[in-house]
């Protein structure tokens, strides 16, 4: 393993460069999100009431408030720098980033969580956003024509059953690696969703930060060997 | 409803949607641009860099194809230009239908039901943006200071860190499935054969060729979804 690149040149060409795109593509972004609402004000003169607003801000802030800093904590030690901002700006983490940062740090072979593994994931991602961009442009042209065709227990099937099957496939491809640790991520969550009945954003920090826990045990007596 | 919907698909939402696009394809691009010159640094060969970006786009296209089925049934409700916008970038399904929804609440109607007009439409699409904002902003002023977090937990010790990104994802998606597998119906089948399925896939594809690797995760979903539709 040459990992052993001065973190001089690293600071310059990889962690500066990608700090200022970050922040600035995040920041822009989310003003420019506004732009729908600026478009229904200014062709039909429409806002959301003052109250209506402040009121469902509360909502999905309690709803959701905790993953804005919940999300990339959690999320950080396996996306790395450029993985995390350019996810955090596509969405579609848990079904479409991670899945193919993961197959691309796999196929090619570099170690996880390596600077290597840092790029490698990146550029996966950064395809996965393309062709994500690719599909989603598809079903805005055709997609009404082709759910017509598509029978309805297909459609059904996909909303309700895509995603548990594409978290089951990830937790299988990850437990192959590290099999004495398949069974604590689903055990901890088991445990807090299902006994504790913890809320969401807790249930999750103790799944991660639970499993690198229980690994970190493990690996310092020997039951887990790095690469 | 239809008068709603079809202020929902007027172009100007198109165009604001597209510019919101443009920025994540920028930074798609230049952050490949900035991975090739940092992984040259690092040794990486440019064969490699390119084979991770085709594995990416690969293994993409089953998760992306759920995406496109997902999104049709969106458009009906928020429209197809906000859809577009929230699903190519931003945001997930789940969190923007809830959005929405919470902002119907907000605005006292039922989402897409009777008293559904233009004012609570505007109301699910300022829920959805500043729900999303939330994630935007924390990251763009945050993000940069996990690193050292990350440097911490790694202590210095390199053959530690592929175990602890591992155990990371095992945690993430332990989280994710859990909640499935808790069903006891067709999620949690969708969960068992999607994940017995990748095991046998990969097994295959280690066997055989690592070609096959970047289509075992779209095939595992459908499988996933298969059992999931006739065992739910």
């Amino acid at each position: 393993m040459s990992e052993q690149i001065n973190e001089e040149m690293w600071e310059e060409v990889y962690v500066k460069p990608v700090k200022k795109v970050g922040m600035i593509t995040l920041l822009v972004a989310a003003g420019l999100t506004f732009t729908p609402l600026i478009y229904l004000y200014l062709a039909h003169g429409i806002l959301p009431p003052m109250d209506a607003a402040l009121r469902s801000w509360g909502l999905v802030a309690a709803a959701f408030g905790a993953f804005y800093i919940v999300e990339p904590v959690s999320y950080y030690a396996i996306l790395g720098l450029a993985g995390t901002y350019m996810s955090f700006l596509s969405g579609n983490i848990s079904n479409l980033r991670l899945p193919c940062s993961a197959m691309a740090q796999e196929v090619v072979g570099v170690t996880e969580g390596s600077k290597k593994g840092e790029i490698i994931g990146a550029i996966g991602i950064s395809a996965s956003v393309l062709v994500n961009l690719a599909f989603v442009t598809a079903a805005a042209i055709v997609g009404m024509a082709i759910i017509g065709v598509l029978p309805e227990i297909i459609v059904e099937g996909f909303r309700d059953y895509t995603a548990p099957a594409i978290f089951g496939a990830v937790y299988g491809q990850f437990s192959m690696r590290y099999i004495q640790l398949a069974p604590i991520g689903i055990g901890i969550a088991l445990i807090m969703l299902g006994i504790i009945q913890a809320p969401a954003w807790l249930a999750i920090l103790a799944c991660v930060f639970g499993t690198m826990g229980i690994a970190r045990v493990m690996f310092n007596k020997d039951i887990i060997k790095g690469d | 409803m239809e008068e709603v919907l079809q202020v929902a698909n007027e172009w100007g939402i198109w165009v604001a949607g597209i510019v919101v696009v443009i920025i994540c394809v920028i930074q798609a691009y230049l952050y490949l641009k900035q991975c090739f010159k940092a992984g040259r640094e690092l040794g990486l060969e440019d064969s490699q860099m390119k084979q991770g970006f085709w594995v990416g786009a690969k293994t993409a296209i089953g998760p992306a194809f759920a995406v496109f089925i997902i999104m049709v049934g969106l458009m009906s409700v928020i429209g197809g230009p906000m859809a577009w916008m929230r699903l190519a970038v931003i945001g997930a399904a789940p969190t923007e239908l809830t959005a929405a929804q919470l902002g119907a609440e907000g605005y006292g109607v039922e989402f897409g039901g009777e008293g559904y007009d233009l004012q609570a439409m505007a109301t699910s699409w300022w829920t959805m943006i500043i729900n999303g904002v939330g994630w935007l902003v924390l990251v763009g002023l945050i993000g940069h200071k996990l690193e050292p977090v990350r440097e911490k937990m790694s202590g210095g010790d390199p053959s530690w860190l592929p175990v602890l990104s591992g155990a990371g994802m095992l945690g993430v998606f332990g989280y994710l499935i859990g909640g499935d597998v808790l069903t006891l119906e067709g999620p949690m089948y969708a969960v068992i054969f999607g994940a017995i399925s990748m095991v046998i896939l990969l097994q295959v594809a280690e066997k055989t060729t690592e070609k096959f690797k970047p289509y075992c995760l779209g095939i595992a979903m459908v499988t996933g979804m298969i059992f999931a539709i006739i065992l739910g």
